[in-house]
């Protein structure tokens, strides 16, 4: 990586930026992780559920006295077994429009509402006992009405997923900007498209896992969970158990892929598992394989949006319309997040005066829904952009033209869109360069040279198309993250931080921040993520704000780390404080390197064992807690291009070229960056063309196994080309933006482009997604036109 | 799964009426039957192995005969769950004569849920429609043969 | 995913084997790569009581060329009949299958007659067998009898082996002199199942086509031979427009199922294209072989 970049500390920047292989890889390639599985506790039990082959049902009688009987079984537990854990689990993230705040039950107490539902909880000797056990537990179930989509959901007389609220929306919520009827009302062009995206799940290659130990002697409860968010879950566990949150250790030990729904609490299990824990004596291990994955990991992407657009004659945007349904499956635990980002991600990288956004959250007799990866930034994107592909073809303008058009300009910022964003904080977009993102893009893909390369293609017979796509990312939202830093008399710095890591890097990115400060390696670093009993404050890893949140706490403690060894140095080299500097592990006199100590040796002064301790060093050590608390999120933004091909007689898609333009302010690590993208442009093809989470009329999943729910291969993805342009932050020391879900957002969008343009000759237009080559050659029978 | 298809038998409606209603007769010719107890009038429990080679499933519940219009209506219900979930078909025989034969035609409705249905899509709805064609060949060779219309998804 | 209970049995020659099926009969279960029957077995859709396992038998792992016809033993890895020189040289059909069967490291542990056995109605192994018109050799308690493709295979995953016979070889034609071949499909993703494959050979005559082979997998409960399209091949000229009236009569002759992925309107479709796109690359070959 190079490129002047502007310094924004005082901290010399000899790895901030530097594209350097992670820490923590060693470690994961050796086969060293160590993973919830991995834990492995004498005298250990393990779990197995029955879930309900039902998608909605009531369940008349459980009959359990054959499976308590059988050999090797510990426990089984029904609902009647569950005592005060009985009732709803917590309500996660309330919203005063959330009038309907369903949660499930830990084990369902009389009525199950998806096919997957937890009945039954089963503690045996192995595994292989607990689900031979299952068999023995029957069931009396007495089938109820489906609602099985939004529509079936939405219509009147419809089965209601929750009978005692009278209705399957859980909530309608309008935000608006400006006068929309009126600008509707004036406008020269308007525009409506019906948007579908279906369900898609987001397959962590380490599914969810709970391992729990509980210790009567001491009253201390030890839990394994593959978790986002290890503190809250602590914290849940102490107040449901009724135990000091001081006496419950919680730890996200290495994660195997997180993506949104293991920022879930509580999931059943979270809780069935300490509690069978506690009850038996023994430790209790659920992992949850890959079938269960599918049904009872939470889901998302399912969205109907009818949306419309205003325009003058320029294709310059006077007003967007959108009211749309969002499927919650049969629970809301997490309330309203993932339509309110979906409402606030829309407008993007445009100027829209007047915007109108209404949602329905529905339930429906499917798999719970909560953020996965894009979280709704995808919806909203691919509506705002279809929206403005139908602009430039109705009025005969060049694509990117329009979008130039109507881009919010660099002397703008900070933007305000008029809405509230998720963190209910104003959505105020703190820094940017679109124009210059889309030129780039443009550039990188020949898009001058396009229709000349297209005309070639087909005079082959061959149906090539481009698509571009822009896009605005909200990341980095509050409330805190925090972080310790402590140098040992080794010279090795340790951090701690309550940020799980689930494969994003962390202890390499937040290691260089930290030799940069302390004048060390980044090998030198150690970081420790997802253990309460390391770092007992935080939230989670999601919504791409650990790199913001956490790592400007790690910046602020270094920083305090840096300037306490400075301040003892000063005593021990007789020098002033002012002349002190840290580089290469050893702190030294400005100019007069002979005059040094290694930072451990600092530190081991720091800590004396007798006489008294200047009253300037404020406790021993050279150590420090730091909190970060950012008023509102950043925002990032980049441009996908890409160019794909169609059979039209197979419907078969080809990804030839697929780029990324990305701006997500100063770069911690190029490496780990374009990890982060690769990984979500990946998923975001997923939902493209291979990902659908199929259900039959009646609620059933059909794609419960890797052979149906088809997650691309690096045979159907293509080498990604990306590039980082950084317009820094202006709202923490770092200048850093997130990028967790950059990679995802815009590729539905940017693909439906690039199909629409493959096969224009046809008049093919795409209004939904996923796709598929039965889906294709569908719709190309519906316009069959000869080309 | 929705599935309809039409037989021709070559036996006279009332023959067909009888065998269509006879415990024996639907034993021998439902696929995987194991075991049928009558425990009411048209209503029995019923014991199911179904599948195919060695991807079988076990289930236990009930069949029964309702709306009867003798000799040439009636709609068969079948019930069962069991480890690989549950499945859940309806369908209506309905006889008229043809010639000396009978023309029998039927209609199913069939649901799988559970294991089945979440692993086993690719194969369910050919199996299913190959099960079914199993029952009325059967019903053909009891009653001596004749053609068998098209089965077919609707 | 843990299996249901289940003995284990490894016997160590096919007459212990023949033995071990006689006396279990259908509760036994022949675990030859285990890349269908071990996932069947952990989802407990399949719960066999005995697993008879044929790994210790090395006397069934061959691959030898006769006159004709390539013999390969039941228990040869899909992977090293892909990779054998004499496959390549007598059969290029059944290598090009090969290559798209599964992912290398499925095919490192399936064998050639595990996939026959099993039947999978979208495996491409068995449509090469119908299109080649080969056959399997089974033993029994009774002793060894032949089965030619047209009759094994019966329907879904069901071939009529019976339960205490163990398949031991199976037998692919040697393409005639000079022939053309092709093996085609479509999977959703490379190494998933065929929606539809198709495996053609063209022998040619004096500017004709003396004999055409087609076999489909993916469109019916067992491989389909297209039989009416090999007939109006038979003693045509190679056109384009006889290759796509071949892929309409194709399409017209078939009544596949419909899945989540693909309807049976897409299947019939897909059958026609593929169906001419390989006669098209078939003719490309003629004369490769010897």
């Amino acid at each position: 990586m190079s490129g002047h970049r502007k310094v924004l500390s005082p901290m010399s920047t000899r790895y901030m930026g530097a594209r350097i292989p992670r820490n923590e890889d060693p470690r994961l390639l050796q086969g060293r992780g160590l993973f919830v599985d991995d834990v492995r506790l004498p005298g250990m039990l393990h779990a197995a559920l029955l879930r309900s082959p039902h998608a909605h049902a009531r369940i008349r009688r459980i009959d359990v006295s054959r499976a308590r009987a059988a050999p090797g079984v510990a426990a089984v537990y029904t609902h009647a077994d569950l005592g005060p854990l009985g009732g709803p689990l917590p309500k996660l993230i309330p919203h005063p429009a959330l009038v309907h705040h369903k949660t499930q039950y830990a084990l369902a107490p009389d009525t199950v509402r998806y096919a997957g539902e937890p009945v039954a909880f089963v503690v045996a000797e192995s595994r292989y006992a607990a689900e031979d056990v299952l068999d023995l537990i029957t069931v009396d179930y007495d089938p109820l009405p489906v609602a099985a989509t939004l529509e079936e959901a939405t219509a009147a007389g419809a089965p209601l997923v929750h009978d005692d609220i009278g209705t399957n929306v859980a909530a309608h919520y309008t935000q608006r900007v400006g006068n929309v009827e009126q600008a509707f009302g004036a406008a020269p062009h308007r525009f409506r498209e019906r948007l579908v995206i279906d369900r898609g799940a987001s397959c962590p290659m380490e599914t969810r896992g709970v391992v729990a130990s509980w210790d009567p002697r001491t009253d201390r409860l030890e839990v394994w969970d593959s978790t986002q968010a290890p503190i809250p879950i602590r914290n849940g566990l102490a107040a449901m158990f009724g135990l000091l949150q001081q006496n419950v250790r919680v730890v996200a030990p290495d994660v195997g892929g997180g993506f949104g729904p293991k920022i879930m609490m509580f999931y059943p299990e979270e809780i069935l598992v300490p509690l069978a824990a506690m009850r038996l004596g023994r430790p209790v291990k659920w992992i949850e394989d890959r079938r269960e994955n599918f049904v009872a990991t939470n889901q998302e992407r399912e969205q109907i949006h009818d949306a419309e657009i205003a325009v003058d004659a320029d294709g310059r945007i006077l007003g967007v319309r959108t009211v749309f349904l969002y499927d919650a499956g049969a629970y809301i635990p997490y309330g309203l997040i993932v339509p309110i980002v979906a409402g606030t991600t829309l407008p993007g990288p445009y100027r829209i005066p007047h915007y109108h956004c209404e949602f329905a959250a529905v339930f429906t007799n499917k798999t719970t829904v909560s953020p996965y990866r894009g979280a709704g930034r995808p919806h909203g994107v691919f509506v705002m952009e279809r929206l403005l592909d139908r602009v430039a073809r109705e009025l005969g303008l060049e694509r990117t033209e329009v979008r130039r058009r109507n881009l919010i300009q660099p002397d703008e910022f900070p933007y305000d869109v008029g809405l509230v964003y998720q963190d209910n904080a104003p959505l105020r977009y703190d820094s940017g360069n679109y124009p210059a993102c889309l030129d780039r893009a443009l550039e990188l893909i020949r898009y001058a040279e396009w229709p000349a390369r297209q005309r070639a293609f087909r005079s082959q017979g061959r149906y090539l198309g481009l698509g571009v796509a822009c896009y605005v990312e909200g990341t980095g939202i509050g409330p805190y993250e925090g972080c310790r830093i402590t140098v040992e008399p080794s010279g090795k710095v340790c951090v701690a931080t309550g940020v799980g890591t689930q494969g994003q890097g962390h202890m390499t990115s937040f290691a260089q921040i930290v030799a940069d400060a302390l004048g060390v390696t980044p090998r030198d670093v150690s970081v420790h993520t997802g253990d309460t009993g390391l770092f007992s404050w935080g939230t989670g890893t999601f919504a791409s704000r650990a790199a913001v949140v956490a790592g400007n706490a790690v910046a602020l403690a270094a920083q305090a780390v840096r300037e306490k060894a400075r301040v003892v140095a000063a005593r021990l080299l007789e020098a002033p404080t002012a002349e002190i500097e840290l580089s290469e592990g050893r702190v030294f006199v400005r100019g007069v390197p002979a005059r040094s100590l290694s930072l451990g040796d600092v530190a081991l002064a720091a800590n004396p064992l007798r006489f008294a301790m200047p009253p300037e060093w404020d406790g021993p050590g050279l150590e420090a807690i730091r909190y970060f608390t950012p008023a509102q999120g950043t925002f990032s933004n980049g441009v996908h291009a890409c160019v794909v091909e169609v059979d039209p007689d197979t419907g078969m898609l080809t990804v030839h070229q697929y780029l990324v333009v990305h701006d997500c302010g100063r770069v911690i690590n190029p490496l780990i960056l374009d990890g982060q993208i690769h990984g979500g442009v990946a998923q975001g093809l997923g939902g493209v063309f291979w990902e659908k989470l199929a259900y039959d009329a009646q609620a059933q999943p059909l794609s419960t196994t890797f052979m149906d729910y088809l997650v691309p291969t690096a045979a159907e993805v293509p080498s990604f080309e990306i590039e980082h342009v950084e317009t820094p932050s202006p709202l923490n020391p770092l200048g850093v933006k997130g990028a967790g879900e950059a990679g995802v957002i815009p590729v539905a969008a940017a693909v439906a482009q690039a199909i629409e343009d493959a096969l224009a000759p046809f008049g093919v237009r795409i209004t939904e997604m996923p796709l598929s080559p039965n889906r294709l050659r569908q719709l190309l029978a519906e316009v069959r036109r000869t080309p | 799964m929705k599935l309809e298809g039409t037989n021709t038998l070559a036996a006279p409606v009332e023959t067909v009426w009888k065998t269509i209603n006879d415990p024996e007769a639907l034993r021998r010719c439902t696929p995987g039957l194991k075991e049928l107890k009558e425990v009411a009038p048209d209503t029995y429990e019923a014991t199911l192995v179904i599948g195919v080679a060695a991807v079988k499933g076990s289930y236990t519940g009930k069949l029964a005969i309702t709306d009867k219009r003798a000799p040439t209506h009636y709609i068969i219900s079948l019930e069962g769950s069991g480890g690989p979930g549950f499945m859940k078909g309806q369908g209506s025989v309905d006889l008229e004569p043809q010639g000396e034969g009978t023309l029998l035609r039927w209609t199913g409705d069939i649901q799988i849920g559970g294991l089945i249905a979440g692993v086993g899509q690719r194969m369910l709805g050919g199996v299913g429609k190959m099960l079914i064609g199993q029952f009325f060949k059967c019903l053909e060779q009891t009653l001596g043969g004749g053609g068998q219309g098209p089965g077919g998804n609707r | 995913m843990k299996p249901a209970p289940f003995e284990y049995v490894a016997p160590r020659s096919v007459e212990e084997t023949v033995r071990l099926l006689g006396e279990h009969g259908a509760d036994a279960k022949i675990l030859a790569g285990g890349q269908s029957l071990v996932p069947l077995m952990n989802m407990r859709l399949a719960r066999p009581s005995v697993i008879v396992d044929i790994n210790r038998l090395p006397a069934l792992d061959y691959i030898t060329p006769g006159p004709g016809v390539l013999r390969v033993g039941a228990l040869c890895r899909q992977r090293t009949a892909e990779t054998s020189p004499v496959v390549a040289a007598q059969c290029p059909l059944l290598r090009d299958a090969l290559r798209l069967m599964g992912h290398e490291q499925i095919r490192n542990r399936g064998t050639i007659g595990g996939s026959i056995a099993h039947a999978d109605p979208s495996a491409e192994l068995t449509a090469v067998l119908a299109a080649l018109g080969g056959d399997v050799s089974v033993q029994g308690p009774g002793g060894t009898r032949v089965i030619a493709a047209s009759d094994l295979f019966v329907t879904y995953l069901t071939t009529s082996l019976e339960a205490h016979e163990l398949l031991t070889e199976v037998r692919f034609p040697a393409l005639p002199p000079g022939a053309g071949w092709s093996w085609m499909e479509i999977a959703r993703r490379h190494g998933d199942f065929a929606l539809v494959g198709v495996g053609v050979v063209l022998a040619p005559r004096g500017g004709v086509i003396s004999e055409a082979r087609i076999a489909l997998t993916g469109v019916g409960p067992a491989p389909v031979r297209a039989a009416e399209a090999e007939r109006l091949l038979a003693g045509r000229a190679p056109s384009e427009g006889l290759w796509d009236e071949a892929g309409t009569v194709v399409r017209a002759s078939l009544e596949p199922e419909g899945d989540i992925h693909a309807s049976p309107e897409y299947r019939k479709h897909v059958a026609g294209v593929l169906t001419s796109r390989a006669l098209r690359e078939a003719l490309t070959r003629v004369g490769e072989t010897h």
